[in-house]
């Protein structure tokens, strides 16, 4: 599944480590999601669309 | 080398995990040489294990869950209590004409503390709450689990077809850990 995690931390200036201390989970997890490695369970989905202030969808795009 | 103050050595756990494996390689080639005797060997491979007590003590960090740290702990502890419980039950049943009660018991002795690694494990799955890596760790001891599957059936066949001489059932633990530690390099390797 493709994201937009990179794009996102980016825009707001945080590192792979300061994403997993606000999702309380590893860096090597965020790094996994952000390049698509491993998919997220939906609680750990709603963690990162909280963190970011956005809906699901605007962060995990569908792969056709 | 790394941080500042004290031996290079100190700083990282898996420094002294490396030099475990050193000191279980040349107690082996001891014992193989025929340099040392049984009981001897058992008390330094029971001394070795003191070398990975500084992984038992590292606490949850960047690079460790707590969950991996209570499962470093309980995995040497369970460590330490089978070298100790193999020696000891080796060393009786070389030196005494045990009755099949006192086997039975001797036979305990090293297979407890394996019930405690298999134990850390269930627990480390239960208490990791980082799903990624307790994803991780399932693919790696599946991958494991399979290795033990097929190196158990290929070697049950050339056992019966008599080519091969027969190995004791208690392989599957060191054949299980073998995996789940090439795995969990090919997933370093990986990058996963």
């Amino acid at each position: 599944m493709k994201n937009r995690l990179k794009v996102l931390r980016a825009e707001r200036d945080w590192s792979q480590q300061d994403l997993a201390t606000r999702l309380e989970v590893s860096r090597q997890s965020v790094n996994a999601i952000e390049t698509g490695r491993y998919d997220p369970s939906l609680p750990l989905a709603f963690r990162i669309a909280d963190a970011f202030g956005l809906t699901i969808e605007e962060i995990f795009l569908r792969t056709e | 080398m790394s941080g500042t103050g004290g031996p290079w050595l100190l700083k990282s756990p898996g420094r002294w995990v490396a030099l475990y494996f050193l000191s279980i390689a040349v107690i082996a080639a001891l014992k193989l040489s025929g340099a040392i005797e049984s009981p001897v060997g058992f008390i330094l491979l029971a001394a070795a294990t003191f070398l990975l007590f500084p992984l038992a003590r590292r606490g949850a960090d960047g690079c460790t869950s707590q969950a991996m740290a209570a499962y470093n702990r309980r995995i040497v502890f369970s460590s330490f209590g089978y070298v100790l419980g193999l020696g000891i039950a080796i060393t009786l049943w070389d030196r005494y004409e045990l009755s099949d009660p006192a086997v039975f018991a001797i036979s305990l002795l090293p297979t407890l503390p394996t019930f405690g690694i298999i134990w850390a494990m269930g627990r480390y799955l239960a208490e990791e709450q980082d799903e990624y890596l307790r994803h991780r760790t399932i693919m790696a001891a599946l991958v494991a689990l399979g290795l033990v599957l097929a190196l158990g059936i290929f070697w049950g066949f050339l056992e019966m077809f008599e080519l091969v001489p027969h190995v004791w059932a208690w392989w599957v633990l060191p054949v299980w850990a073998i995996g789940l530690g090439l795995a969990q390099l090919w997933q370093k390797v990986r990058g996963a």
